[in-house]
């Protein structure tokens, strides 16, 4: 038993690392960058290249053929410089494709061919016929788009949506589209017995929800050092260390359960839908709390989008929305089996 | 990462469980006096001739000598089996032991070690004083160098089950004039020394019942060779016996409350019906939270473990106590509202109420919430003091 990570694990995190900070900081959406979408799909073709786009396909299939462990940490980081959460179909449409011994896997793989993803705004059925209203994020210039629910997931023609119309989102830096799904049949559909997507899904949502939960406590760490009131940094009083230290625990609290309920998949053990769903939730929670007080601690500022407080927040929304909000998956947890 | 346990390793777990469920006792555990003492040591006892005590402490000292590894899975099997929990035994297994062994003499080991493990003596703590509680450093309790004896003068207060106690881990003020973290001994203190005297201190969980005491010293005299560590050292010997509380020994109460949830369930379910968690939506949420925040309260034991292993010694456990901490309260303050009108009875056979009173030690006790937070604060994140 070993929560820590591999010395291969951490040079796989390593080097996401050092691609993410040079090439796509938190700081690409600030002003004068355009307030409205993104264009984080080009990151795709070069994060293709470093393997991180198939990292849990195995090689003979074209990917890296890592666990859900390696995933998941990737997905961490994503989270960290709030990647767009389209990479979510990227890596999920690869994982149906190749499932489905696709031709087009290789595009996604390589990052060529987009996936977009799509989340229910209202009733929705997915199926071998598919029904309802959705959201699609950043779905222009997608060839595909993911759906998923606890019965299983659908790959889906972009052109298979109608009524498709352009919103815009709280968060904003994501494109949003309201689009209706009329009974179609999806290109792929693959069953949860036969690939438990949806699991994986919440996972790596969850890891995504621990990078923004570590993101702003670093945030308003960093701001309590260096801001000074009252002639001293304000983290030396505790009404902000105390908000601090509270960030913190949530992150490490989010962070052992995703390690946990990754571990859990890889290994293929017992729980994996407890574990994840229980990942899912205190991680969103940390999310939501730690965007929200990272805001308060950089007071004025925070409130701004010269800072990129509001960024976190505001992603936090999407991902405890994605396939699932919380008081759904309160009610899963708490009919998931509990793992002795 | 993984959660992967050696064969070995495996097959201790079954001689462990299978244990466990031969010699459980099975009676309900006394809440206090003689009948507990009794009750706690031999069942510590027990444990001893069976072969389980002390299973990562040393072999020449009564120990098994196994991994922390091994430890842990000692801790899960217990737990999983509902052995009872020993409180009297708490101060010994795992403050003072650990603490002798770490930096007690060889004479005090030799002394005292085989003794815990049988289940012969309980210990308890004197370091609070009533005017130093978390700023522990400022105690004032004296100690005075007279021959070879420490002569001490003061009072020690928040002495769980002292008037049950044979030995005292005491923390003393040996050097005056120094500053206030240089001049503090850790030492070994007989409770049936002449001049000892307590005052018994009842709690909030019930009428009469006696937990604490305040011990007050009047010349009392303890060989100088009952120091643990140098003189005037005992603050870092003190540090590493709080370590242990805040560390590993949590292992055990995490994976207890982890199965108190799934009873809470089943008795929200008996109470409201079988699809009872989804039609009362407020209890529901609130147990599903708490069912997701206990497997992280857990997922992050077992990282402290992981550190533990690795040799990695950080303030890092000090997240994990207060998220466990606040988990256990918030566990017991749900149960009460899923029994709604049942909770204002507190008879003695009761399994709720008395914990949840209870459970407003746990964000006092070896340190407070607030004070864990600082250390969160100024050890883990570097902010300034």
């Amino acid at each position: 038993m070993n929560l820590l990570l591999s010395d291969e694990q951490t040079q796989i995190v390593d080097s996401l690392k050092v691609f993410l900070r040079d090439r796509a900081p938190v700081s690409r959406f600030r002003p004068p960058a355009p307030q409205i979408g993104n264009t984080d799909h080009e990151y795709w073709p070069q994060l293709a290249e470093l393997g991180f786009l198939g990292i849990s396909i195995p090689e003979e299939q074209g990917g890296i053929g890592f666990t859900a462990a390696e995933e998941m940490l990737a997905y961490r980081e994503f989270g960290r410089h709030l990647l767009s959460p389209g990479v979510l179909g990227m890596t999920l449409g690869a994982r149906l494709a190749a499932g489905a011994g696709k031709d087009f896997l290789g595009g996604v793989l390589q990052g060529r061919v987009h996936v977009a993803l799509a989340n229910p705004r209202g009733p929705a059925k997915l199926g071998a016929e598919c029904s309802g209203e959705f959201h699609l994020f950043d779905g222009k210039g997608a060839t595909w788009v993911l759906a998923c629910d606890e019965t299983g997931a659908a790959l889906l023609r972009r052109e298979a949506f109608s009524a498709v119309s352009t919103v815009r989102g709280t968060d904003h830096v994501l494109g949003l589209e309201r689009a209706v799904l009329a009974g179609v049949r999806p290109a792929l559909w693959i069953e949860r017995d036969r690939d438990d997507m949806y699991h994986r899904a919440q996972l790596l949502l969850a890891a995504y929800a621990v990078g923004i939960a570590e993101a702003t406590r670093d945030m308003a760490v960093e701001y309590a050092k260096n801001r000074q009131q009252f002639g001293k940094p304000i983290g030396a009083f505790q009404a902000i260390k105390h908000l601090c230290a509270d960030m913190a625990i949530r992150a490490e609290a989010a962070l052992c359960q995703v390690i946990f309920a990754a571990v859990v998949q890889s290994e293929q053990r017992a729980g994996q839908e407890f574990h994840s769903i229980a990942a899912k939730l205190v991680s969103v929670d940390a999310a939501l709390k730690n965007a929200a007080q990272n805001i308060q601690v950089h007071g004025a500022i925070g409130f701004t989008a010269e800072a990129d407080a509001h960024l976190f927040l505001k992603r936090s929304h999407v991902i405890e929305q994605f396939w699932g909000d919380t008081r759904q998956q309160r009610r899963q947890m708490l009919a998931a089996p509990f793992p002795d | 990462m993984d959660l992967h346990f050696s064969r070995e390793d495996m097959i201790f777990r079954d001689q462990a469980r299978i244990w466990l469920r031969d010699n459980l006792i099975r009676e309900r555990r006394p809440h206090s006096g003689e009948a507990m003492r009794s009750f706690d040591l031999a069942w510590q006892r027990k444990q001893f001739e069976g072969g389980w005590a002390g299973v990562s402490w040393p072999t020449e000292y009564g120990g098994l000598g196994l991994s922390l590894t091994r430890q842990l899975i000692w801790h899960e099997e217990y737990a999983r089996a509902d052995a009872p929990d020993n409180h009297l035994c708490f101060v010994a297994l795992n403050h003072a032991g650990p603490t002798l062994i770490a930096s007690g003499s060889e004479d005090q080991k030799r002394l005292h070690l085989p003794k815990i493990l049988k289940g012969e003596v309980i210990w308890c703590q004197g370091f609070s004083e009533p005017n130093s509680g978390s700023d522990l450093a400022s105690l004032r309790t004296q100690a005075r160098v007279e021959g070879d004896h420490l002569v001490v003068n003061g009072s020690k207060i928040w002495t769980s089950h002292g008037h049950l106690s044979d030995w005292q881990e005491l923390l003393v003020r040996t050097d005056p004039a120094a500053p206030k973290h240089k001049g503090i001994s850790w030492v070994i203190c007989d409770m049936k020394s002449p001049g000892i005297t307590l005052r018994p201190i009842e709690i909030m969980t019930s009428p009469n019942q006696v937990h604490f005491v305040q011990c007050f010293y009047d010349e009392v005299r303890i060989p100088l060779g009952n120091i643990v560590g140098q003189i005037n050292d005992g603050w870092n010997v003190a540090m590493s016996t709080l370590g242990f509380e805040r560390g590993t020994a949590q292992i055990r109460d995490q994976i207890r409350y982890a199965y108190l949830v799934e009873k809470m369930i089943r008795e929200a379910h008996r109470r409201f019906g079988s699809d009872s968690p989804l039609s009362n939506d407020e209890i529901g949420a609130r147990l599903a939270q708490l069912r997701a925040d206990m497997a992280a309260a857990r997922a992050m034991t077992y990282m402290v473990m992981s550190r533990a292993q690795a040799g990695i010694q950080d303030s890092q456990s000090s997240l994990m106590r207060a998220m466990v901490g606040e988990t256990q309260q918030r566990a017991r303050r749900l149960a009460l509202d899923i029994l709604g009108p049942y909770a204002l009875e507190n008879p003695e056979d009761d399994d709720w109420v008395y914990f949840y009173l209870r459970s407003f030690s746990i964000t006092i006790a070896a340190g407070t919430a607030q004070i864990q937070r600082n250390i969160i604060g100024e050890r883990v994140l570097g902010l300034p003091r």
